[in-house]
């Protein structure tokens, strides 16, 4: 319960904080809202000798327009996320999914960046940011690159970033007109993350005919998956709800699905089947919607 | 013993508890907030194996470490204890072998936790690894590498009960029923872990222990036999306990290793379990394998009912042999049965110890049998209710195994729940997918025997009341967080019409105050309540007398009311209870009085093997109904009311019983939704509170209590068991709802959405092949 002692930084810029990543190497770690960091200290998973506080970096906590594209801070926390005009409007499935983490007390700490680059794989964001394609920013003493989701999360609580990368931006394209989104959770039991969730996002023809979907699931597998056979089955056809359960049958296709006390991995690859069912019909109803509105 | 009360009275009062504010404020003092000049840290080694010898220990590298000052073993601890007199198969320490991972091997004092840690990954065992046994069944056929060599096949102990007839039972039967119910192990999850604090005073050879106990004078008992000391050079005092439930109702490890460790450092010494040895400490309800058979007629009447039962009791006998003779003897003095055949086996596998958990011994019995009347009812087309109410009980009653029932208010108890729950207009009624569940409980006021067989009365109390006419009570009792405390004053006040305030209470201290058994078997309110009842009766006579010998009145024109002693028959006289107290104190220079309590004789129970466990002074009821939506494509339930009516004799205080049944209703829905130890080979794999997960405020339904008074004749001011009783319902009645909702039964503990959603796919299987069978839908 007494974490490993550890030296504390606090850098002043951006450039600071990645050069002080680079010289550590792998004894140091970013610290943003920790309420990742900090339990895996106390129960000695992570003990970084050297902690480098993000949470001075006040202009990486920002959600704004530009353009056809949403830019949100990767020091914005959960709660912003869920409460903020802009995103409700523009796109709504983010604060849809900030709703899901965690209580009131995890989502005023916690951020989505750090969430994003702890990447656990039963964690809330990496499905969404999945589902809407969003590019993942970072900035390092090489330089910053962009990342696209899919390509992001690696393996089970690790990513594409390098250990003096920071995390600076998520980056999600608008959706267009006839697109709807959803999110659909199952809160595991015990910790409150998602046994399984999934996150849609449907656009649909003037005939009805699926243009594009595009599924994140998170909770089911090693780490959070674009559920690119869902998305396959469901190309040009018409959303009806014999093509939507077919689709959503192919949810833990090809997955390494987890187990745990709570549900075998049978179980769970039937949770992933009707959650997914669940998500792209509540994102269908939404496209529909987002037609005629 | 009843009396009618003044409307002022404390009696059926919503008092807060008298330790709240401590509680609160954080002024309250637990063991782990207790510290000592000197204070040592203690660790214990766990055992790694779940079943090895010991070879051979190596210590000396720990004991060169600077900043350890003792290492104890088990060598310097042999001597057995155990609980119960029939069962001494622990020592401190283990001396030859290991029986489950986590077993207590050794222990070092230091200065600090951190050196603690380092000195016990010092100690070097070498373990001879030995088959282990983790099934009951397969441990019940073991012929070797026995747990306990005097234990043969590893079983503990085992019963085989029959009253009546249950051949000529079933014969009488239109329908006989047979099913199996597993119900696996579950433990208390106190949020208080386990703490000791333990002195030894080398000067005069005194051992002063502070902890987290509900049983003081028995651990006093078991400290001075295991450190071989005089049991009046020992002494115990129980600080503020957080939650015990069962799980710190006999001694725990920890206790006697603090002890250990504090004589041999010379200085005092403590150890605060971490989560994981709590868990490792166990003691808590042993997984149940129940094969039960029941006859009834075509109307209902049941016929006969006949239990085979396994329980798993872990590495130690601890209260098995309690447990074990619970499950069989209070399959009766619930409903009226004729013929009861009975075969328990306690079975000893290499896992920690179970022990006594609220509602001990009987919740996975009372589930089995009622989850059975009803799948019984639900075939012979009659309602749930009406069988339960076809086999009252009719009291007063003695059952064929001896048990006395006097006060009975399970028919009150279920016409209030099937009134406020709706019953008539839900059960059968509600669309697919809600579903509306019944059952009914009962437990135990107190042992009626104690667990040291003696002529010791179950509780004593004393009482002072000083110069200024201040009570304090001096009582044994264990407030544990249940209201032990709050209790005897309400009763002492309203007995000497006092207002609460005027009332001091000290309890648990071995030193100070009068023996009282424990806060175990739900026993408290009864018998502490009792006896300090005849403590108050104490001092009002003799400050009557006292006020009568002085005044020249008779005793019998004087009464005590609101807190004076006033003339009555034409008598003026009036007195303060200051003024009654120095006269009644005379040359003694205070006023003493005390009570006690000890259970009639012919609450005790029979004469046959066995009979000692299961009679009570007075037994209390639950009926209750519990609604839920399944989700029939995951098989997610949620619990969405509950209504429970508790027969708890007279309540006290509303508040305090409202809270022990709500509490009892909680710890019942987790033991049905999720909450199960979880072991592979031995080793606990959830052993913390997030991975083993108790139900908590956030998927609490609205728990609609009713209080049914049925007055028992013998109880404190009619107060019977309040704590524990309702526990065992919630887990059939939710199960019935489950299968109100989408038809299926599930036998198995606990009943997770995995469980639910098989049980769907096998019955639509079922119907697929045999179309137009299944239940409703
Ligand atoms: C009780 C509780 C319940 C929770 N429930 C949920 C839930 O339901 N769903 C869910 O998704 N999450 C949940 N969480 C996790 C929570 O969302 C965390 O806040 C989040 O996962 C991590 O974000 P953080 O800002 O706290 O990061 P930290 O804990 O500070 O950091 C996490 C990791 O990310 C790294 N890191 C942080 N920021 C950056 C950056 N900008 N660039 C590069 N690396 C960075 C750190 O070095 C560290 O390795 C819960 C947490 C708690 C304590």
């Amino acid at each position: 319960m007494i974490p490993q002692s550890f030296e504390y930084h606090v850098p002043r810029t951006l450039e600071e904080a990645s050069r002080l990543a680079a010289q550590f190497g792998a004894d140091g770690k970013f610290l943003a809202g920790g309420h990742s960091l900090i339990p895996m200290m106390k129960l000695r998973l992570a003990a970084p000798k050297h902690l480098i506080d993000l949470t001075c970096l006040r202009d990486l906590a920002y959600i704004r327009e530009e353009g056809e594209h949403v830019r949100i801070g990767a020091l914005t926390t959960h709660f912003r996320i869920e409460s903020s005009a802009l995103l409700k409007e523009k796109c709504p499935l983010l604060p849809e999914t900030a709703r899901e983490i965690g209580d009131v007390q995890v989502r005023n700490r916690g951020t989505i960046g750090g969430n994003l680059a702890h990447s656990d794989p039963a964690a809330d964001w990496p499905a969404a940011v999945l589902a809407l394609e969003a590019e993942l920013r970072a900035v390092s003493p090489r330089g910053e690159r962009g990342m696209a989701a899919k390509d992001f999360f690696v393996d089970l609580m690790t990513t594409a970033l390098a250990s003096d990368e920071v995390l600076v931006e998520i980056k999600v394209p608008q959706l267009g007109h006839g697109t709807g989104a959803a999110y659909a959770k199952l809160h595991h039991p015990a910790s409150g993350y998602a046994m399984v969730g999934v996150a849609a996002v449907i656009a649909l023809r003037d005939n009805g005919a699926v243009e594009r979907a595009a599924v994140g699931i998170t909770g089911v597998g090693p780490k959070a998956y674009r559920a690119f056979a869902v998305e396959t089955a469901l190309h040009g056809k018409p959303a009806t709800q014999a093509h939507l359960n077919a689709a959503a049958a192919h949810a833990a296709e090809g997955v390494d699905v987890n187990a745990d006390l709570y549900a075998s991995a049978e179980y769970r690859s039937h949770l992933a089947r009707v959650y997914t069912r669940r998500a792209l019909e509540a994102a269908v109803k939404r496209a529909r919607a987002a037609a005629t509105a | 013993m009843g009396e009618t009360t003044t409307q002022s009275s404390p009696i059926g009062a919503r008092v807060p508890m008298v330790d709240a504010v401590d509680k609160v404020t954080g002024a309250g003092k637990y063991a782990d907030d207790l510290t000592l000049p000197g204070m040592l840290v203690g660790k214990i080694l766990h055992s790694p194996h779940a079943h090895a010898r010991i070879r051979s220990m190596d210590t000396s590298a720990a004991e060169r470490l600077p900043g350890v000052r003792a290492v104890v073993t088990g060598a310097e601890t042999p001597v057995k204890y155990g609980i119960l007199p029939v069962g001494h198969d622990e020592t401190i320490f283990c001396v030859d072998k290991v029986r489950y991972i986590g077993d207590n091997v050794a222990a070092v004092a230091a200065e600090s936790e951190a050196i603690a840690e380092h000195a016990l990954r010092l100690i070097r065992v070498d373990y001879e690894v030995l088959p282990a046994y983790f099934d009951p069944e397969q441990s019940m056929q073991a012929e070797t590498n026995l747990i306990h060599d005097d234990r043969p096949h590893n079983i503990e102990r085992e019963y085989h009960h029959h009253f009546g007839n249950v051949e000529e039972g079933f014969a009488q039967a239109d329908y006989i029923r047979q099913d199996r119910f597993d119900c696996p192990e579950v433990t208390h999850a106190a949020l208080e872990p386990h703490s000791t604090l333990a002195r030894y005073d080398a000067e005069d050879g005194t051992l002063t222990v502070w902890s987290s106990t509900q049983v003081p004078y028995y651990l006093k008992k078991t400290l001075a036999a295991t450190l071989q000391m005089p049991e009046e050079k020992v002494r115990v005092i129980k600080p503020l306990v957080g939650g015990g439930f069962g799980g710190k109702s006999e001694v725990i490890p920890l206790e006697l290793a603090a002890a250990v460790l504090a004589r041999k450092a010379g200085a005092p010494v403590k150890i605060t379990y971490t989560r994981e040895e709590v868990f490792l400490a166990n003691r808590g309800r042993p997984r149940q394998i129940v094969e039960l058979k029941t006859g009834v007629t075509r109307q209902g009447k049941l016929t006969a009912v006949e239990a085979r039962i396994i329980q798993d009791g872990g590495a130690y006998c601890g209260y098995g042999v309690v447990t074990i003779l619970y499950s069989g003897q209070l399959l009766n003095a619930m409903y009226d049965i004729p013929n009861v055949k009975f075969d328990g086996y306690r079975v000893l596998t290499n896992k920690p110890a179970c022990g006594a958990m609220r509602g001990h011994g009987t919740v996975n019995t009372r589930f089995a049998f009622e989850q059975q009347l009803n799948r019984i009812a639900s075939v012979l087309g009659l309602d749930p209710v009406e069988i339960r109410r076809r086999n009252l009980l009719h009291p007063p009653c003695v059952t064929l195994n001896n048990l006395r029932v006097l006060s009975y208010g399970y028919p009150e108890c279920i016409d209030r729940v099937v009134e406020r729950s709706g019953w008539k207009e839900k059960y059968g009624k509600l669309p697919y997918g809600k579903g509306i569940g019944f059952a009914g409980s009962h437990y135990v006021s107190g042992a009626a025997n104690p667990i040291i067989r003696s002529a010791m009365p179950q509780s004593t109390v004393n009482l002072s009341v000083d110069r200024q006419g201040g009570v304090t009570i001096f009582t044994g009792a264990s407030e544990i967080g249940q209201g032990s405390d709050t209790v005897q004053v309400q009763v002492v006040a309203a007995e000497l019409g006092l207002p609460l305030e005027q009332v001091r209470i000290v309890a648990a201290d071995t030193a100070r105050t009068p023996v009282d058994l424990g806060s175990y078997s739900s026993r408290v309110t009864f018998m502490a309540g009792n006896a300090a009842i005849a403590a108050a009766r104490d001092a009002k006579r003799r400050m009557l007398q006292a006020v009568a010998r002085a005044y020249g009145v008779a005793e019998e024109d004087l009464l005590m009311e609101g807190g004076r002693v006033l003339g009555r028959n034409g008598c003026p006289l009036s007195l303060t209870l200051a003024e009654a107290a120095r006269l009644a104190a005379g040359p003694a220079g205070v006023l003493t009085a005390r009570g006690s309590y000890n259970t009639p004789e012919e609450s005790r129970g029979g004469t046959f093997k066995g009979a000692g466990v299961g009679p009570s002074p007075a037994y209390s009821y639950s009926a209750q109904a519990v609604e839920v939506t399944v989700d029939p494509e995951t098989g997610r339930v949620t619990v969405d009311r509950i209504v429970v009516a508790h027969d708890c004799g007279k309540a006290i205080n509303p508040m305090n019983v409202e809270g022990q049944v709500i509490g009892s209703v909680w710890m019942g829905l987790g033991q049905a939704l999720q909450e199960v130890v979880d072991y592979e080979n031995g080793r606990i794999k959830n052993a913390g509170l997030l991975e083993y997960r108790t139900a908590s405020t956030l998927e609490s339904p609205p728990v609609e209590t009713i209080l049914v008074e049925s007055n028992d004749p013998e109880g404190p001011f009619g107060a019977k068991e309040a704590g524990e009783g309702s526990l065992a319902a919630t887990i059939p009645a939710l199960t019935h709802a489950i299968y109100d909702a989408v038809g299926v039964w599930i036998d198995t503990l606990p009943v997770t959405p995995e469980r639910i959603l098989r049980a769907l796919q096998e019955k639509q299987q079922a119907e697929w092949k045999s179309p137009g069978t299944g239940a409703r839908m």
